[in-house]
């Protein structure tokens, strides 16, 4: 349906041009990947051991940091109540605008995640699959986070209501992705249930947390 | 221009009760309006047009009556502008206008009938409050839906641009689409109906405090 692809391109340029696309995420995403190991210490084989766990955590925090803007502006301008009566309507306007977003924001994720991992020691195979991992998971944990931040647009405290709401359904993900790149450093050759798992609680998400937000969304305008 | 003629089904208001905040703003509310019809809801501030409007729009739902009114035949001005800071007036135009199933074929002489040709490709950031509400009633005459809720229309504008509106009703009722729009200043628009909304008179103490 061409209106869906319409609203997918046009929230991918607004992503872009009005929100800095990835580089707010991504450059929070590097901090807490250069400022893990000055905190956990400079022995190369408890970094690489670290390695998985910490880089699946700098990218679960880098999807809460623009959780509050995904629809605090569409909220406060009456972009919603535009959306809610097309013939569209709010649920898939919002999975469309979630979608548009995530790829605009999280693409970087993956590559951040591979990087890191051979920053951190890890060798270029298991970087690998932890970055497959994020990039299965990513996606969930951002529609989770954006669930989070339908239910707190708009407002007061939306930061802490968000990382309360989102961080505890997020935990899978998480387990997951860092599992995965930990199974395959250890070569327990249990990263492709860990990879699935991931992917299957992504989609989840993806199923869910749409129409999850574009509730919250409708209840708000009322 | 839309040429398209519109043949909307009467809009019928009945026994409407509407709350917000826990304060009833209006009860046994009724009104009808026909195919054609320009209407005027004018009250203070606080008297409950807004949220008539966004309950005839479907968007909050009322606490007591019936609405008939099918929210896919509306198309709605809130208070704000639904305008993007990054995106150009005939970006977001034609956006909207794909979207509702608007004929984008009518943009140019709508956009020139707003006044906002020369404005095309700037983008919304940084327009007046006035050239924005001109691009958001360009975005209205472009949805081709029959019915237009229209939340303090001509607010920022100025006395030319009120007439660029008048004349954008007029020719909208005329081609047998509704419009309603709430006020409380005076609109000018000859032959619209006004209806006076008073503020609700049961008030509670408890509300009051």
């Amino acid at each position: 349906m061409s209106a869906l692809g319409a609203i997918f391109t046009r929230e991918l340029r607004l992503a872009f041009a009005g929100g800095g696309g990835p580089a707010g995420p991504a450059a929070f995403n590097l901090a807490a990947l250069a400022l893990a190991p000055l905190a956990i210490g400079p022995d190369a084989e408890t970094l690489q051991a670290a390695g998985p766990g910490v880089i699946a955590f700098a990218a679960l925090l880098a999807t809460l940091q623009p959780a509050e803007r995904i629809f605090s502006e569409d909220a406060s301008d009456g972009t919603l109540e535009l959306y809610a009566l097309s013939p569209v309507g709010l649920a898939l306007s919002v999975f469309m605008k979630t979608l548009a977003f995530i790829l605009a924001v999280f693409w970087t994720t993956p590559l951040l995640a591979f990087v890191g991992g051979l920053a951190y020691g890890m060798d270029v195979t298991s970087a690998f699959v932890l970055a497959l991992g994020l990039g299965f998971a990513a996606p969930g944990l951002a529609f989770i986070a954006a669930f989070a931040g339908a239910l707190a647009a708009g407002l007061k405290r939306a930061g802490l209501l968000i990382a309360l709401i989102a961080a505890p359904l997020q935990v899978p993900l998480l387990v997951f992705a860092a599992g995965a790149g930990r199974a395959a450093m250890d070569g327990t050759g249990l990263e492709g249930p860990n990879l699935m798992m991931a992917l299957a609680g992504s989609l989840a998400a993806l199923a869910l947390a749409p129409f999850g937000a574009a509730a919250a969304l409708k209840a708000r305008l009322e | 221009m839309s040429t398209a003629a519109f043949s909307p089904s009467p809009i019928s208001v009945s026994g409407l009760r509407l709350e917000r905040g826990g304060k009833t703003l209006l009860t046994g509310f009724s009104l009808d309006v026909q195919p054609g019809e320009a209407l005027v809801l004018l009250g203070p501030n606080g008297s409950g047009k807004t949220t008539l409007l966004r309950a005839m729009g479907g968007l909050v739902r009322p606490a007591e009556g019936e609405i008939s009114l099918d929210p896919q035949s509306v198309a709605f001005l809130g208070h704000a502008d639904a305008l993007k800071a990054s995106e150009t007036v005939e970006q977001s135009l034609r956006f909207w206008a794909g979207l509702y199933g608007g004929d984008v074929t009518t943009l140019d002489p709508v956009m020139v009938d707003m006044a906002l040709a020369h404005l095309a490709r700037r983008t919304c950031g940084t327009l007046s409050a006035g050239q924005k509400r001109r691009t958001a009633l360009a975005r209205i005459a472009l949805s081709n839906r029959p019915v237009w809720l229209l939340d303090e229309p001509a607010a920022p504008l100025d006395a030319r641009s009120r007439a660029r509106l008048a004349s954008l009703v007029r020719q909208h009722c005329e081609a047998g689409g509704i419009v309603i729009a709430a006020t409380h200043v005076d609109l000018g628009w000859a032959g619209a109906r006004v209806e006076d909304l008073r503020p609700a008179p049961t008030r509670t103490a408890a509300g009051v405090g």
